[in-house]
């Protein structure tokens, strides 16, 4: 009997086991979680893509419950866009953005998250006050700067040997190296933003004041900038370098261009192929006239900068990604020294733990520490727009369109409004 | 029987397992399989839009006269008018593409000279040959424009070409990383592979690393050779192609052994269930064989055990003591030595008469205890018939005297049945008298020590009864043995 009960109970669970799962008395509900996306912009070269693309991998593997979307591009045309976006609300939540947008795009200092309320995800304590200056605005922190960079002289010494020039030091350097070189080579080339700084230090060497205060104030007159355009066209002319438009960057290991005036950041990735041709770069001293210190009319100014979206509705990930992106080994060891020597303390430690702070960019960057006066650069400078104005009054001058005097007023005229707009 | 049964069960439940093994295996390749090919049709559906939206910002170019006339010159007649012009067909391009991720979007003209957004990657990888390589990838007669990948066997941007003017092509690239989204899928099927591949078999996307620019295993390729729009499912790969673009193609796969783990999975199951259901299956039957079976041999237990044994003193019956002791006589060495003690109830039949049959059944029910704890498991015993019992059993090897050692037995068994039997106010004395022979002293077989024994019994009954004589010795009569 005792059995037969056992029997029976069994029979009922095994029956009740199966029945429960095809009654369909309750719906079945399976909870999943999506991971949260925060997007992440840039912009740069493909070694620069590829190692990005590497970290937020990485990144994502730490962090399975982030997603990060990826938009970037080379450097032109990554500026409109980016201004699009930050018009229209849409920016990337994490951006790497120029040191010159936090006054364009912020000046109360409300156009970037403030980094300030999020020291418990991001560790601050890896950049000094000093450094960490540079993002504030307003009392709030706008940006955290990657590296520091400054307009640098790579000299081709391999082809200023070939011509039996030495290593040009001041300006005038430059224009006997011109003759010696019969319009064969120029000794020196650039793209439209570094002409600018170019021209302007030799400017403010001549005139002995500076182009522009911190603040925006620009200091020279019309008649100074007579001299910029002046000596802009005297450049071309002279065949000291080719005109900016004509500027190819694959021309520097071609052997056409023997020198170039570029970024500190970009030391490695435009001359690190130059080996491979047989030429030799060094970083030669800023050209000087004969009154001027070594140094003097040249800007430093943080390399590049991240900063986070005001609009971002994930802070905490992407702060995340953004600590992530200055302080961790993984980006130290994927970086290296690409986007310059880091500011981060702990970035560089790595570095320097594993014997990665050395080649030109190295090099670059103890020049520019040799200057201790180096001028911060004033975030009116960089403007864009203002570099194709000049650009432009130089070609007006050069073609002999208008006269320099008039082109002169008219920039002092544009230049001129830039604090006020 | 149990064995049957049971092989039987176990053959169904394998049945049956079977039959689920292959509905499983149909059913879980069908579902892969149209899983795969819809994912298929989604990422080149995908692919098709990307490319299409990209082509369509590319026409705008025609949008402005500006851009579709302009020729580039090495010698023109004004430098000045050519710079100016060529900012404003930049400005125009960069206002075309500006929210699309371009890596490229530039003029490219017959003097190579550039004009709008075009890269470090590019300018470098295509340097001097820049008009007249993507001139060559203009492949499409009616739209003057044409997509390539792989030039030089770099397959880090993907290019789209168009021709503007006799002079001016419109050159577009994106990074081939980009396709990540396009190809990005929810992963309802594990290890599954999605590339993307050109009309040679070069590999321009795939989503396993380190893959991109190389040539597609043959493994694959070989399947897929001459087809446009197929699904392929062999015992080695589930493979989906569609023609997307041009004569690219979208190929998802995934082994087929990857398929298999998950059914085999399901089958580690099926097979678990089949062996619980056989162990029960064979548990139940032993506990139903069991309780067939246990009344059975119950019954012809009992029923051997009424055959050899007496009921009412649980004895040996005559039948049975008689064969025991038989053949034990028939085996016994000639150094064995038994004895064999004859007794009955004295007065039986005044007990029966006085106090009734049950009270005559009730002592004969005693006297079978008492000789079982006289005996212990040392002796034969047995009811011979009504109030007669006997004891057979071996005598000690060293006795000094083999007659004393009997003669004490019989004196102790005599001792402990005599007793006084109560009822109400009655009481009968019960004793017995015994008689005892000996072999092979006095007999070689059954029937002589049975009769032996019996005659000495005689003699105690004749002599008085409530004693005890030895064969042989019966001549000293009297109850000088009790």
């Amino acid at each position: 009997m005792k059995h037969k009960k056992s029997v029976i109970m069994l029979l009922a669970t095994a029956a009740a086991l199966m029945f429960s799962s095809c009654a369909g008395s309750s719906a079945p509900v399976t909870t999943f979680t999506t991971p949260v996306e925060i997007t992440l912009s840039w912009w740069g070269n493909d070694a620069r893509h590829e190692y990005m693309l590497e970290a937020v991998d990485r990144f994502e593997d730490m962090h399975p419950e982030i997603s990060v979307k990826c938009r970037y591009t080379e450097w032109s045309g990554y500026q409109t866009r980016s201004d699009v976006l930050m018009r229209s609300g849409t920016e990337s939540d994490v951006m790497l953005i120029n040191y010159a947008w936090i006054e364009q795009y912020s000046p109360d200092g409300d156009g970037y998250y403030d980094l300030n309320q999020l020291s418990d995800v991001i560790d601050l304590t890896n950049f000094s006050e000093y450094e960490l200056s540079y993002g504030m605005k307003k009392g709030k922190l706008n940006a955290i700067p990657i590296a520091m960079n400054t307009q640098t002289v790579y000299i081709n010494k391999t082809l200023y040997q070939q011509y039996g020039v030495d290593i040009p030091k001041t300006w005038d350097d430059f224009f006997e190296a011109a003759k010696a070189m019969k319009g064969e080579v120029y000794p020196i080339a650039m793209a439209a933003k570094p002409m600018f700084f170019f021209v302007t230090a030799y400017a403010e060497q001549v005139c002995g004041k500076k182009f522009m205060e911190q603040d925006g104030t620009v200091n020279f007159t019309a008649e100074d900038f007579e001299i910029m355009l002046e000596f802009y066209c005297r450049l071309i002319n002279e065949n000291v370098m080719p005109q900016v438009e004509y500027f190819d960057r694959n021309e520097i290991n071609s052997g056409k261009y023997a020198g170039t005036l570029a970024w500190l950041s970009d030391g490695s990735s435009y001359f690190g192929k130059a080996a491979q041709n047989g030429y030799e770069y060094v970083v030669a001293d800023y050209p000087v006239t004969d009154s001027a210190q070594c140094g003097d009319g040249w800007y430093a100014k943080p390399a590049t900068m991240y900063a986070m979206s005001r609009n971002t509705s994930h802070p905490e990930e992407a702060a995340m990604l953004l600590d992530y992106l200055l302080n961790s080994e993984e980006i130290a060891q994927l970086q290296g020294v690409e986007k310059g020597i880091p500011l981060s303390k702990a970035g560089r430690q790595y570095l320097s733990d594993n014997n990665m702070l050395s080649g030109i960019q190295y090099e670059a960057y103890e020049k520019m520490n040799e200057f201790d006066e180096l001028s911060v650069l004033s975030p009116y400078f960089e403007n864009d727009d203002l570099v194709e104005e000049f650009r432009y009054c130089c070609n007006t001058v050069l073609y002999e369109k208008n006269t320099v005097e008039s082109q002169a007023e008219y920039l002092y005229s544009v230049f001129s409004k830039v604090k006020k707009n | 029987m149990t064995f049957g049964y049971t092989a039987v069960v176990v053959a169904v439940i394998i049945l049956i397992a079977a039959l689920v093994f292959n509905r499983t295996d149909e059913i879980l390749k069908s579902k892969v399989s149209s899983m795969t090919s819809a994912l298929n049709v989604q990422m080149k559906m995908n692919m098709d839009s990307y490319l299409d939206r990209l082509e369509s910002i590319g026409t705008l170019v025609f949008s402005s006269k500006e851009v579709y006339e302009y020729s580039a010159s090495d010698d023109p007649d004004d430098s000045y008018d050519a710079i100016s012009t060529e900012d404003d067909i930049s400005d125009e391009l960069y206002s075309l593409c500006i929210m699309e991720n371009f890596v490229d979007f530039c003029m490219v003209y017959s003097n190579n000279h550039t004009v709008g957004k075009i890269s470090n990657g590019t300018n470098e990888l295509f340097g001097s040959k820049i008009y007249e390589d993507f001139s060559a990838m203009i492949n499409r007669a009616g739209t003057n424009d044409g997509w390539s990948a792989g030039y030089n066997n770099n397959f880090k941007r993907i290019y789209y070409v168009k021709r503007v003017n006799d002079n001016a092509i419109l050159v577009t690239s994106f990074y081939t990383s980009e396709l990540e989204d396009v190809f990005k899928h929810p992963g309802g099927i594990e290890d599954i592979s999605v590339r993307l591949v050109d009309s040679n078999n070069n590999i321009i996307y795939s989503s396993l690393d380190n893959e991109t620019g190389s040539l597609l295993e043959n493994d694959i390729s070989d399947r897929i050779q001459g087809q446009s729009s197929a699904t392929i499912m062999d015992d080695d790969y589930l493979i989906t192609v569609n023609l997307c673009g041009d004569d690219w193609k979208v190929i998802c796969s995934v082994p087929t052994e990857i398929i298999l783990k998950e059914k085999n999975e399901v089958q580690f199951y099926i097979i678990l269930v089949a062996v619980a259901l056989s162990v029960v299956a064979f548990l139940i039957n032993i506990l139903v064989s069991n309780k067939i079976s246990n009344p059975v041999s119950d019954m012809v237990e009992l029923l051997a055990k009424k055959a050899t044994m007496d009921q009412l003193t649980q004895l040996l019956n005559k039948k049975s003591y008689e064969e025991i002791v038989s053949d034990t006589l028939h085996n016994a060495h000639t150094s064995d030595k038994y004895c064999m003690i004859l007794f009955d109830i004295d007065n039986f039949k005044g007990l029966n008469d006085n106090f009734g049959h049950a009270a005559g059944d009730k002592v004969l029910a005693e006297v079978g205890n008492v000789m079982r704890k006289q005996f212990k498991a040392s002796a034969y015993l047995g009811r011979l018939g009504g109030d007669e019992f006997s004891a057979f059993f071996e005598l000690p090897k060293r006795l000094a005297d083999d007659k004393e050692y009997v003669k004490a037995r019989c004196a102790k068994l005599c001792e402990a049945l005599r007793t006084t039997y109560n009822s109400g106010d009655k009481s009968y004395n019960v004793s017995v008298s015994a008689g005892a022979s000996l072999f092979p002293e006095n007999a070689g077989d059954f029937q002589e020590l049975y009769t032996r024994a019996d005659s000495a019994l005689y003699i105690s009954k004749r002599n008085g009864k409530d004693s005890f004589r030895l064969f042989g010795e019966e001549s000293e009569g009297g109850k000088n043995e009790t």
